[in-house]
């Protein structure tokens, strides 16, 4: 054997291969044979955290990390000093400044003094006297602390809000609500205009020539904040100034809920015809329909979630092909899709639709084919108001009190009226094998649905009629008072003819038990709930 | 070793009529199999299904199987996780709902009876057959238990019999095959209460997944399973919940199974054509390189002879 | 510390002898349960893992260490290595017993093993990866029975028979290193058919090219490692030939293997760079991988390299025992480890007692027959009446 490099060449590669073993052993925890459980993080979820993405305009890039600022703590442990937002928020022609520890904007070194000096002298001294503070090195501060996540959850007024502000203001509306006059430069209030703070403030601050629109964050708390604190120094009920009192989940629950809240007094129709033509309604249009503004002020929380962007009618922006200019502002959705697109809470079809979804409607309607064709009587449930060239006396009424009395008139000339038979018992032998028939008691089943109708004026409207309930069940058939039998349109399944058609056992079972689970109602989604075994005999 | 003119043209001549013999083998193509026309498909619309355990019941009866443990009215078995067996054809199984907690959702597994099977491309004997309704049927007449199959089957479905010693098999779905060609449902499917199970015509089946969609698009994932994996199943699912949750593997892609070893043995006939001439070639440069250095070798014994020339004595030869 | 002698072994109850003996007993025991309680008595086979060590060892590990016939036949005859002479007959023994034991193996592994001509005589399943192997390997082992069967005519004295195989043997081993090429690359081919099952790291659109070359390797090793084993236990069998080339035979070969592992470490890393894996590296089976690959294939590559340079066979005899564990770790990565790496824990498979038992015992028969005929037949030595045949 020839002695020589060959064993120290062999040794060191082996522990070169060892030592790159070791670095990779650590790896072997990575991926184990199993799946290991995820592990859930621990984060600390508050609604006051502010990063500093603001100043980006006036920083373009950060060199080191934001620091993460907390802005409740930072309150809190003022107020144990008995000190206030004067600390940090420094007077501006009577209100507060939002910015930190200045009015304006500065340059880049000056805003960095400002925050750096101002935060590390602070924490000092609250050191010095031996309190915990926050750190006074910069890598303490300007560090990812990815344990810390925001909560906070978006905020805004509804009218039981507004009618408590309205009270304790004393109905003084130019408080709060505020026009721009161009030419004066000058914010001024305009009675009559009043709406919500959102039409003009919107979520990025806006330059309209000389009228600068702050962003409703900015807008919101200048408003709110400055004179929630002013009303606390004065020893009186305020709102709150810390983050969590409005951007906390479970703070937002706190808040009070006036039960009946008086109509907003602004000048609005009790009762409208809204027109389906534009504005000059040159041409012959769609029926007219009658709406209830005043029934539909009490069914929704805010104003804004119809008018969208005014106060006005909706046909002042929407015409009736859609514009192709102004296209962010939503003048391109045509009056048809304002009023009829399904999804969206702000048109009717849609937030009507979205009632569909509550327990008590949604056995039937949940399996109802979204996207099916009505028939163009089912308009008329709506649009019964005949345009005034097409009419003689109804004509010459005014459009209120049209609006008003149609549906009665309408329900009274043109409804049919059908006696429903409904039976006591259906007894279901159709399928008889495995199990005995099914005794379905119908009466009771209908009557209880007749009864949800109570708790819904929307389920009245469109349910006019007991017979519209059979066709939950009964359905694809003419409204008639003795619908047909599952088995008449039923029969033997995968029928290439019908592909569409479930057989008749599945459809009993799919309507059944289909309505039952989402009704939830679990006492009868086990087999022998519904239907005996049958005891075989041979 | 020179070969004859005579012979060398023989041996190719053999060579070329041995190319005659014996069926073209499936090189790597375009070409896919998209399924015989008219051939049966079966769509399991998962949102129907409520875990009632009929469809196990009904296989269990129509392929006469033991009996199992538990009933099949037995519910509690859905709390765990459960794969097809020798004796157990197919199984449901419960996942857990994220949108909707309180209502769980099931779904039915067995064989996907695939356009291209993986286990009809794998089996050396070919015991798997796809035959013209759709179903992948097993012969076990002449499978050998080789399991190569098990192997192949990237839905983890067909089970083998371990424990038998002389008669063991393969055991899978056979979407009732003698039943379907009479004009039968297959069992699972006619005793499905919630029509959770629909059977038909491959295209049709993809209709109606498609007009469900478009009817209910809030409650579907639009994606029907099956259409396109490994390269088309006649198993086809549609779902609200996402099929990763399910444990349907989502990451098996489009390539039929067959595809994936077609290049593989296309490269056969190029071995057996290419190889040879090369070996012979290497065999022959390296005889004549030994015959140069022999020949080399005697020229240089032969010159140093003529040198030595002026010796009296017999020339030896050396060999 | 070779006590052997020019003289017959001593007694009958050696230490081979006896835990030859208690092997086959067991092993006898074992196919006795096998074939009357099934697969299901005597395997943790199961229906997520189908194929257990009877395949990965015994089928794959046995035909890859096998090689070492077609390798040796081809380097001799076909390149004209003669120097290597010597090492041809001792390599095609191995190769034959080998497959035979393969076989073997397989009438155990399989459900109905009556049943394996089927697919050559009954029913071809020629679109499977499977069927190719298959009848490769049969015609394969009919190839290294005609190319060994000149020894045992040597024995028999059957002169003519043997004159008239040894004029095939040029056709044989041409024969032989095609039906090599095709069925050691279709064995690794066989998985190509479960992206969804084998690892990224070890599954590959080259598994055939990566299974083919590591035979190689495993040939070349093999030949190093039972000619040590052999000048061990069986020198007294060896006449002066043999002797004399026996280094030229472990140099050479280490020279040959040193580079084809390179290359393979080369194609390897090709592999990975070409699927874009490189971030499998930093996972558990990564680090795996790398075990395998550097451990098992750089290095043995660098100590074949170091062993020829330096000229000690005692390093390339211990090499080859490397390169040999590293295509036995290869085999069993793509056949039991990397494979189902996403099922969960419980449902890994892991062989049973009786298992590595009738592994063990298959290659206890190969030893014992092995020794069998070398002590009888001319395979390290040549026969006296057929010194000048080659």
């Amino acid at each position: 054997m020839v002695k020589g490099k060959s064993l120290p060449i062999g040794a060191g590669i082996l522990v070169g291969i060892v030592i790159l073993l070791i670095f990779g052993i650590d790896n072997f925890e990575v991926e184990a044979l199993s799946k290991a459980p995820d592990q859930t993080p621990s984060y600390l979820y508050r609604p006051d955290v502010i990063d500093f993405d603001m100043l980006k305009d006036i920083y373009k890039k950060f060199e080191k990390p934001t620091a993460v600022f907390l802005h409740d703590q930072h309150t809190d442990a003022l107020e144990k000093k008995n000190k206030d937002c004067t600390t940090c928020h420094l007077d501006k022609n009577g209100s507060m400044s939002l910015k930190f520890m200045r009015i304006k904007d500065v340059s880049r070194e000056e805003l960095t003094k400002i925050y750096c000096d101002n935060c590390t002298k602070c924490h000092a001294e609250t050191l010095a006297v031996g309190e915990k503070a926050g750190p006074v090195k910069c890598d303490d501060c300007h560090r990812e602390r990815p344990e810390i996540q925001s909560s906070r959850v978006e905020f805004g007024f509804d009218k039981s809000l507004h009618f408590r502000h309205y009270r304790a203001q004393k109905n003084q509306c130019d408080r709060c609500h505020h026009e721009y006059d161009t030419k004066s430069q000058k914010l001024f209030y305009a009675k009559g205009k009043e709406g919500t703070c959102r039409y003009c403030h919107k979520k990025e601050t806006t330059q309209d020539g000389v009228e600068k629109m702050t962003s409703m964050r900015l807008a919101s708390h200048l408003a709110c904040i400055d004179c929630h604190q002013k009303t606390k120094a004065k020893n009186m009920d305020a709102g709150p100034v810390r983050c969590a009192g409005c951007h906390d989940a479970q703070e937002q629950l706190k808040i009070e809920k006036v039960k009946s809240v008086p109509r907003i007094k602004r000048g609005q129709p009790d009762n409208v015809l809204i027109k389906t033509g534009d504005k000059k309604e040159r041409t012959p249009t769609m029926m007219r329909v009658p709406f209830s503004h005043q029934a539909h002020e009490e069914y929704n929380d805010t104003c804004r979630v119809c008018h969208l962007a005014s106060l006005e009618s909706c046909a002042t922006c929407h015409s009736l092909a859609g514009s192709n200019k102004n296209v962010e502002n939503g003048k391109e959705i045509s009056l048809e899709t304002a009023f009829h697109k399904r999804g969206h809470q702000s048109s009717c079809t849609g937030c009507h639709e979205s009632k569909q979804q509550d327990k008590n409607c949604a056995g039937c309607h949940a399996f109802m084919n979204k996207t099916r064709q009505q028939e163009s009587s089912a308009c008329l449930r709506c649009h019964m108001v005949p345009v005034p060239e097409r009419t003689g006396e109804l004509s010459t009424s005014k459009a209120a009190q049209m609006a008003r009395l149609m549906p009665r008139l309408w329900k009274e000339t043109f409804g049919p009226i059908y006696t429903v038979d409904v039976p006591k018992t259906v007894i279901i032998k159709d399928l008889v094998d495995q199990y005995e028939p099914a005794e379905y008691p119908h009466g009771k089943v209908f009557d209880s649905m007749v009864k949800k109708l109570d708790n819904s004026k929307l389920a009245q409207y469109f349910h006019y009629e007991d017979t519209t309930l059979c066709l939950g069940c009964h359905h694809n058939t003419p409204v008639t008072g003795k619908p047909p039998r599952c088995a008449n349109c039923h029969g033997k399944p995968f029928n290439p003819d019908y592909l569409f058609r479930p057989g008749i056992m599945g459809s009993f079972h799919q309507q059944c038990i289909g309505c039952h689970q989402k009704m939830g109602v679990e006492k009868y989604l086990s087999c022998t709930a519904c239907h005996k075994e049958r005891k075989k005999e041979s | 070793m020179s070969i004859s003119r005579r012979k060398f043209l023989g041996w190719v001549g053999a060579a070329g009529l041995s190319t005659t013999i014996g069926k073209p083998a499936a090189a790597a193509t375009n070409k896919q199999f998209t399924g015989y026309p008219k051939s049966f498909a079966i769509l399991h619309d998962i949102t129907l299904c409520v875990g009632c355990r009929s469809c196990e019941a009904a296989c269990n009866k129509v392929n006469e199987l033991p009996k199992p443990d538990k009933p099949f009215t037995d519910l509690s078995v859905l709390e765990t996780k459960r794969r097809t067996t020798t004796k157990t054809f197919t199984v449901v199984n419960k996942y857990d709902n994220p949108k909707y907690p309180k209502s769980p959702v099931f779904y039915k597994k067995q064989c996907n009876h695939c356009l291209e099977p993986a286990c009809a491309s794998a089996c050396f004997v070919r015991a798997f057959t796809k035959t013209k309704t759709g179903a992948v049927t097993y012969d076990s007449s002449v499978c050998v238990g080789c399991r190569y199959c098990i192997i192949a089957c990237p839905f983890e479905i067909p089970t083998y019999e371990y424990d038998q010693v002389l008669t063991p098999r393969i055991r899978k779905c056979t979407m009732c095959y003698p039943r379907v060609t009479e004009g039968l449902l297959p069992g699972c499917v006619e005793a499905c209460p919630m029509e959770a199970l629909s059977f038909g015509k491959r295209e049709d089946m993809i209709k109606i997944a498609q007009e469900r969609f478009r009817k209910y698009p809030n409650r579907y994932v639009n994606y029907i399973y099956g259409e396109h994996e490994m390269g088309g199943t006649s198993w086809l699912y549609i779902s609200g919940t996402p099929f990763k949750e399910l444990g349907m593997r989502e990451d098996l892609g489009n390539t039929p199974a067959p595809q994936l070893t077609a290049g593989a043995l296309s490269s056969v006939p190029m071995i057996v054509g290419l190889w040879p001439v090369l070996l012979a070639g290497i065999y022959a440069v390296s005889k004549r390189k030994e015959k140069i250095a022999q020949t080399e070798q005697e020229q240089a014994v032969a010159s140093a002879l003529v040198t030595d020339r002026s010796e009296p004595s017999q020339p030896e030869e050396e060999s | 510390m070779a006590q052997v002698t020019t003289a017959e072994r001593k007694s009958i109850f050696s230490l081979f002898n006896l835990i030859a003996l208690i092997v086959l007993g067991v092993g006898v025991y074992i196919t006795y349960l096998r074939f009357t309680g099934g697969l299901a008595a005597v395997t943790n086979l199961s229906d997520y893992n189908p194929w257990g060590i009877w395949i990965s060892f015994d089928l794959l590990c046995g035909v890859a260490l096998a090689a070492g016939g077609y390798v040796t036949s081809s380097a001799v005859y076909l390149f004209g290595m003669k120097k290597y002479h010597s090492a041809v007959r001792p390599a095609i023994l191995t190769g034959f017993l080998g497959y035979a034991l393969v076989v073997l193996a397989l009438q155990y592994d399989v459900g109905r093993p009556w049943r394996l001509p089927y697919p050559l005589f009954v029913q071809q399943g020629t679109t499977s990866v499977l069927f190719e192997v298959g009848l490769c390997v049969a015609t394969y082992l009919t190839v290294l029975f005609v190319e060994f069967s000149p020894a045992a005519m040597e024995w028999l004295g059957l002169k003519r028979a043997r004159n008239l195989v040894v004029k095939l043997t040029i056709l044989l081993t041409i024969f032989g290193v095609v039906l090599s090429t095709m069925h050691q690359s279709s064995l690794g081919a066989l998985f190509l058919i479960v992206p969804s099952k084998l690892h990224p790291l070890w599954y590959s659109s080259y598994i055939p090219i990566y299974f083919f070359v590591t035979s190689i390797i495993a040939g070349l090793s093999m030949v190093i490692f039972e000619s040590t084993l052999s000048h061990r236990f069986f020198a007294f069998k060896m006449d002066e030939t043999h002797l004399k080339e026996a280094n030229g035979v472990t140099l050479g070969f280490g020279k040959a293997a040193s580079y084809v592992l390179a290359g393979y470490f080369a194609i390897k890393v090709l592999g990975i760079s070409s699927g874009n894996q490189w971030h499998y590296l930093k996972t558990g089976y990564g680090t795996w991988y790398l075990v395998e690959l550097l451990g098992f294939v750089a290095l043995p590559s660098l100590l074949y390299a170091i062993g020829v340079r330096v000229k000690s066979p005692t390093l390339i005899k211990w090499t080859s025992v490397l390169a040999v564990m590293g295509v036995i770790l290869n085999r069993f990565n793509v056949c039991l480890i990397a494979f189902n790496w996403q099922l969960p824990a419980s449902e890994r498979y892991f062989p049973h007692w009786m298992e590595i038992g009738i592994s063990v015992f298959i290659v206890m028969i190969g030893l014992v027959l092995y020794r069998f005929i070398v002590t009888r037949m001319p395979i390290l030595y040549e026969h006296p009446d057929y010194k000048d045949a080659h």
